[in-house]
Order: C-alpha cells, then structure tokens, then sequence
C-alpha cells in the first residue's frame, strides 16, 4: 500500500438517513477544510448549511454551476456552441437507444431462451457482445462530439474558460480533500469537463455520494427501471473521470432497480462485464485507498446468476 | 347479498337505533370482493342506481328491505374500478336525482358533483393530492388578441416552480384549461410531477372556449387561433423552446378532438398530444347517432381516417373502459401506430369524468414530456 494513496469515500442516497458524517470521521480524511462541488444541484448549489452540520470539516463550495452559467452569459458564443453540442449528444443518445433498445430485447430473450445449452450459450455470448460492441461505439461518439466542442473551446486557449480554469485550480490547491454531492449526475459530469476539473482530482481525497460517485468511474451508466412509464434500459451517457476504473456505481438500487428480476439483474451484470456493477443504497459505504478497497459497509454487486452478493473490502 | 347487509337483516326486525349503529361502522357502498351493494335509507316509491357507464343500465332498481326503511341494489364492478353515480329517488311522483347520503367521496364537475364509487383495488393516486414537499407553480392571467375571433381572451398560464427567465421551456397548451385545474387538480400534478422529476418543468397554457362545443368540435378557426395568435403570444411572453418537439397539445372529450385537429390542420406544429376520452365519433357508413352537435366531428373524424397524415410524433392517448367513446378511441389506435406515429394508449376502468383524466396524467406527462429523474441520483 502506498501511504500516498488518495482516498474515495463512496456513499449512497443521504437521504432519509444521512451518514456521510459518521463515514467520514472514521475514514482518515482528517479535519482541514474540504471543498465543495455541489454542481449536480444546479439552481440550489452552494446551499450547504445542513450539510456543513453533518460534517466537523469546514466547507467551501466552489460554485462551478453558478460560474458556469455567468460564464454562459457572458459569452454567447460559448453558450451556443454548448447548447449545439447538447443538442448533438441528445441525437446520439437518441440513435442510440434506438439500437439498443433491440439488442436488449434480443439479449433478453436469449437469456431466457431454454434448449440445448451448448447452442444457446454462444447464441447468448453474441448477444451480449453485440451490447458491448454498441456500448463502446456510443462512448466512442459521444467522446467525438466532445472532442469536437473541446478542440473549438479548449480550456487552455479560450481567454474566459481559461481564467476561470486557473481559478479553479487555485482554489482547488488550498484543499486535499473535495465532496462532491449527488444531484443530476450529467450537469455535474458536463461542468467539471467544462473547467477541465476532471483532469484536477487524481491526487485529492474525495468524499461523493449518489452522483458525485458515479462521476468517478470510467463509464456513467443511467439506469431507472421504476420509472412512471415502465421499464428503461441501462444507456452509458458519457465517460466519467477514470478515478475508479472497472466499476459502476448504482445509487438508490432499491429504488431504481428491478432486484427481483434475476434475468434483468444478470443480463446488466454480463452487459457491463468486466466491470463490477455495485450498489450504493441509504446507509451504504465503500472507501478506497488508491485502487484498493478498504472499507465496505452495505454495499452489494450484481452477480452472473442474476443475484447480488455483499462486496467484501481487501 | 352483501354479508354485512344478510347480517343485519337476518334480524327478523332491527330497530331504528341498531340500524343507525349498522350504518355507523360501515363504509358505502358496500363493497365485496366485485360486488358491490349500494344502500338507501329512507322513505320513497321508488329508488334507482343512476350511472352513465356504456354496458350498465343507466337506472338500477333498488329493491326494498323488509322491515326496514333501507333500499339496497348490487352490481358487479371488476377490480380496480371506479365509478360516478347518483341515487334517483321517486317519491309521490316526484324524480330527484340526489348524492348517495351514505358516502362522502364526491367528484366535481361543471355540471354539479356526482358520488363516487371506489372498487376495491382502486386507490386514488397520491400524487394527485397536495405534497407538502413540493414546490407551487404560479399561475398568472394573459390576454391573447386574437385576430381569428376578433376579440381578446383572457388565458391562464402556469409557471413552473423552478421557472427563470434565462431558462426556456416546453409549452403545454391545454383545452378546458380551467376545468382541469378545478376538477382534475392540475395544478397540483403539475406541481408534483415536477418536484419528483417525472415531468420537465413546462409552461402551460390554459384555455377555456367561450363555445366549446362549436369550437372544438373540428373547427378550422379555432385551429387558426392556437398557431396564429396563442403561439405567437406565448412565445412573446415567456421564454419558450422554438421546437414543435417542444409543444404538446392536450384536452379531453372534445377538448381532445379540438387538440387532434389542430395538429392535423397544422402538421409539424405541435410534436406530441395528449388526448383524453376523445370524441371521435365518426360513420362509416349512414348517419352517427351521437346527436346533431357531433355533426362537425364526425365530418373531421370521417376525413381524418381517410386522409390521417401524421399529426404529431407522438401522442398518449386514454379512455375509460366504461365509456361509449371506447370503441372510437380504441379504433384510433392502429390508424395511428400505421402512420409511424410513437403511440401510448392506456385504458382504464372509469367512465367520462375528470377524476378519470386526473389519474391519467402522470403516465402521460411523464411519457411525453419525461423529467430529469432519469439523471438525477440524489
């Protein structure tokens, strides 16, 4: 173990019971300050009062929402060449989940499928692979559509970006440790990419629940299958910051996934292979130091046969 | 028989006081497993079940208890149900249509409130009731000048509780806008299904006809004045998405036939519908028997299934298994799907009636104009 190694405290829902006081006191993150991105509450960032009375360290939000939207008013131009690239990656998730739409039933059906297992095993391998192969092209052009944006508006040329980047890197430097709330994981994902703040948080201890979490992983994958009107299919909506490789995070899994469902369960399970697909409910608790897993308190992963099992810490 | 009415009238007699008693600890109507007893205590010629249900008789005969001065009639009602009636009690020759005494659940409309009957299995939704938790929308009075009707309207507008000037937003124009927000609880849908992240926070544009029946009834004018005058008045006033995916017309009954030819005397105006119970009646041969104000819309209906098009991409539409129009709306749905329009169609087990429209709302909304829920993990 490296002594260096930033630590990830990873929390579910604070939601009807908060625990991210008692998980961070005892998870070594110490007692200096911590900043604050609360991005992912849009209108409401920055109100952290109730928060900053869970938490013994003293709390800074960085406003990166706010800053966002004055910079948006600001420049025009910016503004519209983000609002066409919205507009583009909504196109694409669009087309996409047109595609996978079908594959999913393919999949689906063949996982339910009954006879010779030999001939139904490769016929089901394929499916899923054909799911992979959709996955990784999406991610593929949804990175384009970003690299277009970028290559357009980068954070080191744009004279506006570019000063509120180096103010974030400041402001970053007078914390080792940053929270990062849950909210709406892709207005948070799409403010931190903005400020180049993705490519800031290697080194820094972080604590982040629900969204903040997800942003973490390599992949985001939206998931919702207790939505008003029916089920939903998992759709990766874009790549995260890559401080947690080989994992996907599921926030509120209780109330978001159909558990029951072994055959939905295992096909996402295989889907998303070799990633561990881990559930983060009300009450639960992974800490990583580096890549390592040190502590895990109720948190569960999605098993091959369609059943979860309790992730154990190293 | 009902078992708790067998009981008490097994009783050779019960007096008045243990009827009281009886009465007292009882919800009504009586309702066993799909049977369900309806009860009438006093004194009359006569007494009927009045219930505007297609396959029912609209006047159920009660029949007397011995002994008693109880009158009880039975009908079966599948799971889930949920029904609008009233007690027709003849007396002296005199008819009067009254609210069942014995049972406080009421549903308003403009014609007067009716009672209403829960079956078991129905439970009203509890996002159509007040949550404390979530934010009100306003609502604000706008005049539309209205080049079409040569006069000006007084519209309602709602906006969302999260609403911001430098923010647009999809416009949701309603029919019988008033009457949705009084007798469907709109507002407080509206409300909810944005505080939980089902529905986008919309704009929403309420109108009310001052001759609904004319004007809804497939009537190119009223057409006119939704794209040449609302529209352009709204989009003034309010910071609106300029994108017909970004418009959803709704109404019921007629309302639903006012917001169908709209979108298909205006093709590529309006990207989504939700219809309600729509009335469309149409022949396919002789003459309808919906009576001579459904004339015009027969006339609509009759060269909309003739010449369809594509009025939206996508449309939600719901009727009530207990109405006549469930044949007509139920035909609808293929005509549609055949065009290439992304159809929903639900069915439920209620009639005409705006509690009906009210429970509908949320697969609606959150089918065609879907919230961030799916991005938002708290």
């Amino acid at each position: 173990m490296n002594s260096k190694d930033p630590l990830r405290l990873l929390l579910g829902p604070q939601r009807p019971v908060a625990n991210i006081g008692s998980a961070l006191a005892g998870s070594g993150f110490g007692g200096g300050p911590i900043g604050v991105i609360s991005a992912a509450w849009q209108e409401a960032e920055g109100d952290i009062s109730v928060l900053q009375g869970l938490v013994e360290n003293p709390l800074s939000d960085l406003r990166l929402y706010q800053k966002a939207e004055a910079l948006f008013a600001a420049d025009t131009r910016l503004h519209d060449a983000y609002r066409s690239r919205q507009e583009r990656l909504k196109e694409q998730q669009r087309l996409y989940r047109l595609r996978l739409r079908q594959l999913m039933i393919a999949a689906r059906a063949t996982l339910r499928a009954e006879g010779e297992p030999s001939v139904i095993a490769a016929e089901r391998r394929h499916a899923i692979s054909q799911l992979r192969a959709l996955d990784q092209h999406h991610l593929r052009q949804i990175e384009k559509i970003h690299a277009r944006f970028d290559t357009a508006f980068n954070v080191d040329c744009h004279t506006a970006l570019a000063e509120h980047s180096a103010a974030f890197v400041e402001a970053l430097s007078r914390f080792d440790s940053l929270l990062i709330t849950g909210g709406n994981v892709v207005v948070l994902m799409n403010r931190l990419r903005l400020f180049g703040i993705d490519q800031q948080l290697d080194r820094k201890n972080i604590v982040a629940w629900s969204a903040g979490a997800m942003v973490l992983c390599d992949r985001i994958v939206l998931f919702h299958e207790r939505l008003p009107q029916g089920r939903r299919d998992a759709e990766i909506m874009c790549r995260g910051m890559g401080l947690l490789p080989g994992i996907v995070l599921l926030p509120d899994a209780r109330g978001r996934l159909r558990s029951r469902d072994s055959h939905r369960v295992s096909l996402f399970d295989r889907r998303f292979s070799p990633a561990s697909c881990i559930t983060l409910d009300n009450g639960s608790h992974l800490l990583f130091e580096g890549k390592t897993l040190r502590e895990s308190e109720a948190a569960r992963r999605m098993t091959r046969n369609g059943k979860f099992k309790r992730v154990r810490a190293a | 028989m009902n078992p708790a009415l067998r009981k008490l009238v097994r009783k050779a007699a019960p007096d008045r006081a243990e009827i009281d008693a009886w009465i007292k600890e009882l919800d009504f109507p009586l309702v066993d497993g799909t049977d369900v007893t309806f009860v009438f205590r006093g004194t009359a010629d006569a007494v009927y079940l009045r219930c505007w249900i297609a396959g029912l008789d609209t006047a159920q005969p009660f029949q007397a208890l011995a002994g008693t001065d109880l009158w009880a009639t039975t009908i079966d009602l599948p799971k889930g149900s949920r029904i609008e009636y009233k007690f027709e009690v003849v007396s002296n020759g005199n008819k009067e249509l009254i609210l069942d005494p014995l049972n406080d659940i009421v549903a308003h409309d403009p014609f007067g409130a009716n009672s209403v009957c829960q079956a078991s299995g129905y439970e009203r939704p509890e996002w159509t009731l007040h949550d404390p938790q979530a934010r009100s929308g306003s609502l604000e009075s706008q005049k539309v000048e209205s080049s079409v009707f040569r006069e000006s309207r007084e519209i309602q507008v709602y906006l969302p509780a999260t609403f911001r000037k430098n923010r647009r937003y999809p416009l949701l124009v309603v029919h019988d806008g008033v009457d949705y927000l009084r007798y469907a609880d709109l507002k407080i849908v509206l409300d909810n299904l944005a505080h939980r992240l089902e529905m986008h926070p919309v704009i929403v544009a309420l109108i009310q006809s001052p001759d609904r029946l004319k004007e809804y009834s497939g009537d190119d004018r009223h057409a006119r004045y939704l794209v040449e005058d609302l529209l352009p008045s709204m989009s003034d006033t309010f910071p609106l998405v300029d994108s017909p995916d970004s418009r959803c017309v709704m109404g019921a009954s007629f309302g639903g036939v006012a917001a169908l030819h709209a979108a298909w005397r205006y093709p590529e105006h309006f990207g989504s519908l939700l219809l309600q119970s729509g009335s469309f009646a149409f022949s396919d041969i002789g003459r309808h028997r919906r009576g001579p104000v459904f004339d015009p819309v027969v006339r609509f209906m009759n060269e909309f299934r003739e010449h369809p098009g594509r009025p939206a991409d996508r449309i939600f539409m719901s009727c009530g298994m207990y109405e006549s129009l469930i044949y007509e709306n139920r035909s609808l749905v293929p005509h549609l799907q055949s065009k290439g329009v992304d159809l929903r169609f639900e069915e439920a087990r209620d009639a005409h009636n705006w509690e009906n429209w009210r429970d509908r709302l949320r697969i609606g909304f959150s089918w065609l104009l879907p919230g961030p829920a799916w991005m938002v993990y708290e």
